[in-house]
Protein backbone atom coordinates (compact mmCIF):
# COMPACT_ATOMS: atom_id res chain seq x y z
CA UNK A 1 0.00 0.00 0.00
CA UNK A 2 1.19 3.46 -0.84
CA UNK A 3 1.43 6.16 1.78
CA UNK A 4 1.25 9.92 1.55
CA UNK A 5 2.20 12.20 4.42
CA UNK A 6 0.62 15.63 4.36
CA UNK A 7 1.69 18.37 6.72
CA UNK A 8 -0.48 21.42 7.12
CA UNK A 9 1.82 24.12 8.45
CA UNK A 10 0.43 27.09 10.34
CA UNK A 11 0.71 28.97 13.60
CA UNK A 12 -0.60 27.71 16.95
CA UNK A 13 -3.41 28.42 17.65
CA UNK A 14 -4.37 27.88 14.03
CA UNK A 15 -5.42 30.94 12.06
CA UNK A 16 -8.70 30.87 10.14
CA UNK A 17 -7.07 30.31 6.78
CA UNK A 18 -4.99 27.44 8.14
CA UNK A 19 -8.11 25.77 9.46
CA UNK A 20 -9.69 26.10 6.04
CA UNK A 21 -6.58 24.63 4.44
CA UNK A 22 -6.72 21.68 6.81
CA UNK A 23 -10.37 21.05 6.02
CA UNK A 24 -9.65 21.09 2.29
CA UNK A 25 -6.86 18.56 2.80
CA UNK A 26 -9.12 16.34 4.90
CA UNK A 27 -11.92 16.25 2.32
CA UNK A 28 -9.42 15.59 -0.44
CA UNK A 29 -7.93 12.73 1.60
CA UNK A 30 -11.40 11.28 2.19
CA UNK A 31 -11.88 11.13 -1.57
CA UNK A 32 -8.56 9.44 -2.21
CA UNK A 33 -8.97 6.83 0.51
CA UNK A 34 -11.32 4.89 -1.72
CA UNK A 35 -8.53 4.44 -4.24
CA UNK A 36 -6.47 2.59 -1.65
CA UNK A 37 -4.05 5.29 -0.61
CA UNK A 38 -3.04 5.70 3.02
CA UNK A 39 -2.97 9.36 3.88
CA UNK A 40 -1.53 10.75 7.06
CA UNK A 41 -2.48 14.31 7.86
CA UNK A 42 -0.59 16.28 10.43
CA UNK A 43 -1.06 19.83 11.65
CA UNK A 44 2.34 21.25 12.53
CA UNK A 45 3.41 24.48 14.14
CA UNK A 46 5.05 26.91 11.72
CA UNK A 47 7.25 28.42 14.41
CA UNK A 48 8.62 25.15 15.77
CA UNK A 49 12.35 24.67 15.40
CA UNK A 50 11.85 21.43 13.56
CA UNK A 51 9.82 23.06 10.80
CA UNK A 52 12.12 26.06 10.42
CA UNK A 53 15.19 23.84 10.21
CA UNK A 54 13.58 21.60 7.61
CA UNK A 55 11.80 24.18 5.45
CA UNK A 56 13.16 27.61 6.41
CA UNK A 57 10.94 30.66 6.68
CA UNK A 58 7.41 29.97 5.49
CA UNK A 59 4.27 31.98 4.96
CA UNK A 60 1.20 30.40 6.51
CA UNK A 61 -0.82 28.39 5.56
CA UNK A 62 1.67 26.06 3.90
CA UNK A 63 1.19 22.46 2.84
CA UNK A 64 3.99 19.92 2.51
CA UNK A 65 3.47 16.57 0.86
CA UNK A 66 5.97 13.82 1.66
CA UNK A 67 8.37 16.37 3.05
CA UNK A 68 8.20 18.85 0.17
CA UNK A 69 6.46 22.21 0.53
CA UNK A 70 4.07 22.50 -2.38
CA UNK A 71 1.76 25.29 -1.31
CA UNK A 72 2.61 28.44 0.60
CA UNK A 73 0.52 31.37 1.76
CA UNK A 74 -2.77 30.36 0.18
CA UNK A 75 -5.65 27.98 0.52
CA UNK A 76 -5.60 25.54 -2.40
CA UNK A 77 -8.64 23.98 -4.02
CA UNK A 78 -9.65 20.41 -3.27
CA UNK A 79 -8.91 19.25 -6.82
CA UNK A 80 -5.43 20.67 -6.61
CA UNK A 81 -4.69 18.76 -3.40
CA UNK A 82 -6.02 15.54 -4.90
CA UNK A 83 -3.78 16.09 -7.91
CA UNK A 84 -0.73 16.80 -5.75
CA UNK A 85 -1.29 13.72 -3.62
CA UNK A 86 -1.66 11.54 -6.69
CA UNK A 87 1.56 12.95 -8.12
CA UNK A 88 3.35 12.20 -4.88
CA UNK A 89 2.76 8.46 -5.13
CA UNK A 90 3.51 8.13 -8.81
CA UNK B 1 -17.37 23.53 -23.12
CA UNK B 2 -13.78 22.45 -22.66
CA UNK B 3 -11.99 23.13 -19.40
CA UNK B 4 -9.58 25.43 -21.17
CA UNK B 5 -12.36 27.65 -22.46
CA UNK B 6 -13.97 27.84 -19.02
CA UNK B 7 -10.66 28.90 -17.53
CA UNK B 8 -10.18 31.55 -20.20
CA UNK B 9 -13.61 33.00 -19.55
CA UNK B 10 -13.08 32.99 -15.82
CA UNK B 11 -9.70 34.68 -16.18
CA UNK B 12 -11.27 37.28 -18.43
CA UNK B 13 -14.12 38.04 -16.00
CA UNK B 14 -11.80 38.30 -13.02
CA UNK B 15 -9.42 40.59 -14.91
CA UNK B 16 -12.41 42.67 -15.93
CA UNK B 17 -13.39 43.11 -12.30
CA UNK B 18 -9.85 44.14 -11.32
CA UNK B 19 -9.62 46.63 -14.19
CA UNK B 20 -13.07 48.01 -13.37
CA UNK B 21 -12.04 48.71 -9.78
CA UNK B 22 -8.74 50.29 -10.81
CA UNK B 23 -10.39 52.18 -13.66
CA UNK B 24 -13.11 53.63 -11.44
CA UNK B 25 -10.57 54.71 -8.85
CA UNK B 26 -8.54 56.49 -11.53
CA UNK B 27 -11.74 58.07 -12.86
CA UNK B 28 -12.62 59.47 -9.44
CA UNK B 29 -9.10 60.87 -9.23
CA UNK B 30 -9.39 62.57 -12.61
CA UNK B 31 -12.81 63.99 -11.76
CA UNK B 32 -11.41 64.97 -8.35
CA UNK B 33 -14.28 63.52 -6.35
CA UNK B 34 -13.68 63.45 -2.64
CA UNK B 35 -12.95 59.94 -1.46
CA UNK B 36 -12.76 60.95 2.16
CA UNK B 37 -15.73 61.83 4.33
CA UNK B 38 -16.86 65.42 3.79
CA UNK B 39 -18.45 66.20 7.15
CA UNK B 40 -16.59 68.83 9.12
CA UNK B 41 -16.56 68.75 12.93
CA UNK B 42 -18.93 71.74 13.02
CA UNK B 43 -21.52 69.86 10.90
CA UNK B 44 -22.03 67.39 13.70
CA UNK B 45 -23.77 69.91 15.94
CA UNK B 46 -26.96 69.65 13.91
CA UNK B 47 -27.32 65.90 14.58
CA UNK B 48 -28.75 64.40 17.74
CA UNK B 49 -26.64 61.79 19.49
CA UNK B 50 -28.27 58.73 17.89
CA UNK B 51 -27.94 60.15 14.41
CA UNK B 52 -24.20 60.61 14.59
CA UNK B 53 -23.09 57.02 13.86
CA UNK B 54 -25.45 56.72 10.88
CA UNK B 55 -24.58 60.09 9.45
CA UNK B 56 -20.87 59.50 9.84
CA UNK B 57 -20.90 55.93 8.49
CA UNK B 58 -23.06 56.97 5.53
CA UNK B 59 -20.81 59.91 4.80
CA UNK B 60 -17.80 57.63 5.11
CA UNK B 61 -18.87 54.69 3.00
CA UNK B 62 -20.61 56.84 0.39
CA UNK B 63 -17.29 58.46 -0.41
CA UNK B 64 -14.80 55.82 0.54
CA UNK B 65 -16.22 52.53 -0.74
CA UNK B 66 -14.20 52.58 -3.95
CA UNK B 67 -11.03 53.34 -2.08
CA UNK B 68 -11.63 50.51 0.40
CA UNK B 69 -12.58 48.12 -2.40
CA UNK B 70 -9.42 49.04 -4.24
CA UNK B 71 -7.29 48.71 -1.12
CA UNK B 72 -8.56 45.22 -0.31
CA UNK B 73 -8.33 44.08 -3.95
CA UNK B 74 -4.79 45.40 -4.21
CA UNK B 75 -3.80 43.77 -0.93
CA UNK B 76 -5.13 40.42 -2.16
CA UNK B 77 -3.36 40.71 -5.50
CA UNK B 78 -0.03 41.76 -4.05
CA UNK B 79 -0.18 38.97 -1.51
CA UNK B 80 -0.95 36.38 -4.17
CA UNK B 81 1.51 37.45 -6.83
CA UNK B 82 4.54 38.47 -4.80
CA UNK B 83 7.06 35.63 -5.21
CA UNK B 84 6.85 34.50 -1.59
CA UNK B 85 9.31 31.64 -1.87
CA UNK B 86 12.02 33.89 -3.28
CA UNK B 87 11.49 36.42 -0.52
CA UNK B 88 11.43 33.91 2.31
CA UNK B 89 14.48 32.14 0.94
CA UNK B 90 16.61 35.27 1.15
CA UNK B 91 15.05 36.43 4.37
CA UNK B 92 16.92 33.88 6.41
CA UNK B 93 20.18 34.09 4.53
CA UNK B 94 22.23 36.72 6.33
CA UNK B 95 22.34 39.93 8.28
CA UNK B 96 22.31 42.60 5.60
CA UNK B 97 19.89 40.90 3.23
CA UNK B 98 17.81 40.04 6.26
CA UNK B 99 17.49 43.71 7.22
CA UNK B 100 16.78 44.77 3.66
CA UNK B 101 14.05 42.20 3.09
CA UNK B 102 12.61 42.46 6.58
CA UNK B 103 12.17 46.18 6.15
CA UNK B 104 11.52 46.50 2.44
CA UNK B 105 9.58 43.52 1.17
CA UNK B 106 8.10 41.50 3.97
CA UNK B 107 5.64 44.19 5.09
CA UNK B 108 3.92 43.98 1.72
CA UNK B 109 2.51 40.61 2.42
CA UNK B 110 1.69 40.99 6.06
CA UNK B 111 -1.65 42.67 5.92
CA UNK B 112 -2.95 40.13 8.37
CA UNK B 113 -1.67 39.51 11.85
CA UNK B 114 -1.82 35.74 11.38
CA UNK B 115 1.16 35.90 9.02
CA UNK B 116 3.05 38.46 11.04
CA UNK B 117 4.01 36.44 14.12
CA UNK B 118 5.02 33.29 12.16
CA UNK B 119 7.18 35.36 9.83
CA UNK B 120 8.72 37.12 12.79
CA UNK B 121 9.57 33.80 14.39
CA UNK B 122 10.80 32.40 11.07
CA UNK B 123 13.25 35.24 10.55
CA UNK B 124 14.43 34.91 14.14
CA UNK B 125 15.03 31.16 14.00
CA UNK B 126 16.68 31.04 10.61
CA UNK B 127 20.01 32.64 9.82
CA UNK B 128 19.10 36.31 10.01
CA UNK B 129 18.56 36.55 13.76
CA UNK B 130 16.84 38.99 16.04
CA UNK B 131 17.78 42.31 14.42
CA UNK B 132 16.01 41.76 11.09
CA UNK B 133 13.11 40.11 12.91
CA UNK B 134 12.52 43.22 15.02
CA UNK B 135 12.93 45.44 11.97
CA UNK B 136 10.28 43.46 10.17
CA UNK B 137 7.95 43.58 13.15
CA UNK B 138 8.16 47.34 13.50
CA UNK B 139 7.93 47.95 9.77
CA UNK B 140 4.92 45.76 9.09
CA UNK B 141 2.13 47.92 10.54
CA UNK B 142 3.45 51.06 8.88
CA UNK B 143 4.29 49.73 5.46
CA UNK B 144 1.75 47.15 4.44
CA UNK B 145 -0.17 47.87 1.29
CA UNK B 146 -3.50 48.56 3.03
CA UNK B 147 -2.08 51.10 5.46
CA UNK B 148 -0.14 52.92 2.74
CA UNK B 149 -3.18 53.24 0.48
CA UNK B 150 -5.56 54.32 3.22
CA UNK B 151 -3.12 56.80 4.78
CA UNK B 152 -2.39 58.28 1.36
CA UNK B 153 -6.02 58.64 0.36
CA UNK B 154 -7.52 59.83 3.63
CA UNK B 155 -4.75 61.84 5.20
CA UNK B 156 -2.26 62.86 2.57
CA UNK B 157 0.38 61.23 0.44
CA UNK B 158 2.95 63.45 2.08
CA UNK B 159 2.27 61.99 5.51
CA UNK B 160 2.10 58.47 4.04
CA UNK B 161 5.59 58.82 2.56
CA UNK B 162 6.97 60.46 5.70
CA UNK B 163 5.45 57.68 7.80
CA UNK B 164 7.21 55.02 5.72
CA UNK B 165 10.58 56.77 5.86
CA UNK B 166 10.56 57.43 9.61
CA UNK B 167 9.23 53.95 10.33
CA UNK B 168 12.06 52.50 8.29
CA UNK B 169 14.67 54.43 10.23
CA UNK B 170 13.05 53.49 13.53
CA UNK B 171 12.70 49.83 12.60
CA UNK B 172 16.30 49.42 11.46
CA UNK B 173 17.60 51.35 14.45
CA UNK B 174 15.61 49.24 16.92
CA UNK B 175 16.70 46.04 15.18
CA UNK B 176 20.39 46.97 15.26
CA UNK B 177 20.30 48.16 18.87
CA UNK B 178 18.49 45.06 20.14
CA UNK B 179 20.83 42.71 18.31
CA UNK B 180 23.69 44.33 20.29
CA UNK B 181 22.12 44.02 23.76
CA UNK B 182 22.97 41.06 25.97
CA UNK B 183 19.34 40.00 26.37
CA UNK B 184 18.75 40.26 22.62
CA UNK B 185 21.77 38.05 21.98
CA UNK B 186 20.56 35.56 24.57
CA UNK B 187 17.22 35.14 22.78
CA UNK B 188 18.99 34.81 19.45
CA UNK B 189 21.28 32.10 20.77
CA UNK B 190 18.40 30.21 22.29
CA UNK B 191 16.49 30.12 19.01
CA UNK B 192 19.30 29.83 16.51
CA UNK B 193 19.24 26.64 14.55
CA UNK B 194 22.65 25.10 14.13
CA UNK B 195 24.31 25.92 10.84
CA UNK B 196 24.76 22.37 9.59
CA UNK B 197 21.05 21.81 9.14
CA UNK B 198 20.80 23.98 6.04
CA UNK B 199 17.46 23.81 4.32
CA UNK B 200 17.85 21.61 1.29
CA UNK B 201 16.64 22.98 -2.00
CA UNK B 202 14.55 19.91 -2.65
CA UNK B 203 12.30 20.51 0.32
CA UNK B 204 10.51 23.41 -1.32
CA UNK B 205 8.83 23.06 -4.65
CA UNK B 206 5.98 25.49 -4.95
CA UNK B 207 3.37 24.62 -7.53
CA UNK B 208 1.82 27.42 -9.54
CA UNK B 209 -1.89 27.02 -10.17
CA UNK B 210 -3.45 28.43 -13.37
CA UNK B 211 -4.04 32.18 -13.61
CA UNK B 212 -7.80 32.08 -13.06
CA UNK B 213 -7.37 30.21 -9.81
CA UNK B 214 -4.69 32.60 -8.65
CA UNK B 215 -6.87 35.61 -9.40
CA UNK B 216 -9.80 34.04 -7.63
CA UNK B 217 -7.67 33.17 -4.64
CA UNK B 218 -6.30 36.74 -4.58
CA UNK B 219 -9.80 38.22 -4.53
CA UNK B 220 -10.90 35.71 -1.93
CA UNK B 221 -8.01 36.73 0.26
CA UNK B 222 -8.98 40.38 -0.18
CA UNK B 223 -12.52 39.46 0.87
CA UNK B 224 -11.21 37.54 3.82
CA UNK B 225 -9.21 40.55 4.94
CA UNK B 226 -12.23 42.78 4.58
CA UNK B 227 -14.26 40.40 6.70
CA UNK B 228 -11.55 40.42 9.36
CA UNK B 229 -10.95 44.13 9.43
CA UNK B 230 -14.23 45.83 8.53
CA UNK B 231 -16.30 44.96 11.63
CA UNK B 232 -13.68 46.54 13.91
CA UNK B 233 -13.31 49.31 11.41
CA UNK B 234 -17.04 50.15 11.58
CA UNK B 235 -17.00 50.14 15.39
CA UNK B 236 -13.90 52.31 15.26
CA UNK B 237 -15.60 54.71 12.86
CA UNK B 238 -18.58 55.08 15.19
CA UNK B 239 -16.20 56.03 17.97
CA UNK B 240 -14.46 58.44 15.61
CA UNK B 241 -17.87 59.94 14.76
CA UNK B 242 -18.63 60.62 18.42
CA UNK B 243 -15.13 61.84 19.10
CA UNK B 244 -15.42 64.31 16.24
CA UNK B 245 -18.80 65.47 17.45
CA UNK B 246 -18.12 65.86 21.16
CA UNK B 247 -14.45 66.64 21.66
CA UNK B 248 -14.24 70.42 21.82
CA UNK B 249 -11.68 71.80 19.36
CA UNK B 250 -10.24 73.98 22.13
CA UNK B 251 -9.07 70.88 23.98
CA UNK B 252 -7.43 69.38 20.89
CA UNK B 253 -5.87 72.69 19.98
CA UNK B 254 -4.73 73.17 23.55
CA UNK B 255 -3.21 69.76 24.17
CA UNK B 256 -2.38 68.22 20.82
CA UNK B 257 -0.22 70.98 19.44
CA UNK B 258 3.32 72.07 20.15
CA UNK B 259 5.85 69.98 22.02
CA UNK B 260 3.31 68.72 24.56
CA UNK B 261 1.11 67.68 21.63
CA UNK B 262 3.80 65.45 20.20
CA UNK B 263 4.42 63.86 23.60
CA UNK B 264 0.76 63.27 24.31
CA UNK B 265 0.03 61.93 20.83
CA UNK B 266 2.93 59.48 21.04
CA UNK B 267 1.69 58.21 24.38
CA UNK B 268 -2.00 57.80 23.55
CA UNK B 269 -1.22 56.52 20.05
CA UNK B 270 0.55 53.48 21.43
CA UNK B 271 -1.05 51.67 24.34
CA UNK B 272 -4.51 52.78 23.32
CA UNK B 273 -5.53 49.91 21.15
CA UNK B 274 -6.82 51.03 17.82
CA UNK B 275 -7.76 48.30 15.36
CA UNK B 276 -5.91 48.43 12.03
CA UNK B 277 -6.78 51.44 9.91
CA UNK B 278 -8.91 53.12 12.58
CA UNK B 279 -5.87 55.02 13.81
CA UNK B 280 -5.84 56.72 10.43
CA UNK B 281 -9.46 57.86 10.65
CA UNK B 282 -9.13 58.96 14.26
CA UNK B 283 -5.96 60.82 13.30
CA UNK B 284 -7.90 62.53 10.52
CA UNK B 285 -10.60 63.66 12.90
CA UNK B 286 -8.11 64.98 15.42
CA UNK B 287 -6.33 66.80 12.61
CA UNK B 288 -9.60 68.47 11.62
CA UNK B 289 -10.18 69.40 15.23
CA UNK B 290 -6.84 71.16 15.34
CA UNK B 291 -4.10 68.64 16.12
CA UNK B 292 -0.77 69.62 14.61
CA UNK B 293 0.71 67.58 11.75
CA UNK B 294 3.74 66.86 13.90
CA UNK B 295 1.54 65.30 16.58
CA UNK B 296 -0.30 63.35 13.85
CA UNK B 297 2.96 61.72 12.78
CA UNK B 298 3.78 60.72 16.36
CA UNK B 299 0.25 59.42 16.71
CA UNK B 300 0.57 57.20 13.65
CA UNK B 301 3.96 55.92 14.71
CA UNK B 302 2.49 54.65 17.97
CA UNK B 303 1.03 51.62 16.24
CA UNK B 304 3.89 49.09 16.63
CA UNK B 305 3.89 49.26 20.38
CA UNK B 306 0.24 48.71 21.06
CA UNK B 307 -0.54 46.17 23.72
CA UNK B 308 -1.99 43.14 21.81
CA UNK B 309 0.92 43.23 19.40
CA UNK B 310 3.43 43.29 22.23
CA UNK B 311 1.74 40.42 24.06
CA UNK B 312 1.86 38.12 21.03
CA UNK B 313 5.52 38.85 20.46
CA UNK B 314 6.47 38.58 24.13
CA UNK B 315 5.60 34.88 24.00
CA UNK B 316 8.52 34.35 21.65
CA UNK B 317 11.11 36.87 22.79
CA UNK B 318 10.19 37.71 26.41
CA UNK B 319 9.25 41.07 27.84
CA UNK B 320 12.72 42.55 28.11
CA UNK B 321 13.15 42.64 24.34
CA UNK B 322 9.58 43.87 23.84
CA UNK B 323 10.04 46.74 26.28
CA UNK B 324 13.35 47.67 24.68
CA UNK B 325 11.88 47.96 21.22
CA UNK B 326 8.77 49.73 22.54
CA UNK B 327 11.02 52.26 24.26
CA UNK B 328 13.13 52.82 21.14
CA UNK B 329 9.99 53.15 19.01
CA UNK B 330 8.56 55.67 21.45
CA UNK B 331 11.74 57.77 21.53
CA UNK B 332 11.76 57.78 17.73
CA UNK B 333 8.08 58.66 17.57
CA UNK B 334 8.69 61.74 19.71
CA UNK B 335 11.90 62.82 18.00
CA UNK B 336 10.59 62.38 14.46
CA UNK B 337 7.34 64.11 15.38
CA UNK B 338 9.28 67.11 16.66
CA UNK B 339 11.68 67.08 13.71
CA UNK B 340 8.83 66.87 11.20
CA UNK B 341 7.06 69.73 12.98
CA UNK B 342 10.19 71.88 12.80
CA UNK B 343 10.75 71.15 9.13
CA UNK B 344 7.21 71.88 7.95
CA UNK B 345 6.64 74.60 10.53
CA UNK B 346 3.52 73.03 12.04
CA UNK B 347 4.33 72.12 15.59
Amino acid sequence: MKEVKVEVIGPEPACVRCQTAKKVVETAAEKLKQTGLTIKIEKVNIISKDIVSRYGVLVSPAIAINGVVKVMGRVPSEDEIVRLMKEAVK
Amino acid sequence: MSEKAVRKIRTFLLMLFVFAVVGYLIYTRIMAYSLAPTLEPKDFSKFSWYEIPFQYLWDYFYHAWICLLFAFTAAGLVYEFIPKEAVTKYMGSGKVTGYAIGAGLAPFFTVCSCTMVPLFAGILYSGAGIGPAITFLLMAPAANILTILITGEFLSWEIAVVRIIVSLVTAVLAGVIISKTSWGKAIEKEHQISQNTKVSQQSIEIVKPPLDERLLSALRFGGYLAKQILPYFVVGLIVVGYATAYIPPEIVEGYLTGITGVFLASIIGGPLYTPTLVEIMLGRSLLQLGMSKAALLSWLMGQPYDIPNMTAVSKIVRWKVVLTYAFIAWICSVSFGLLYGLIIGSL
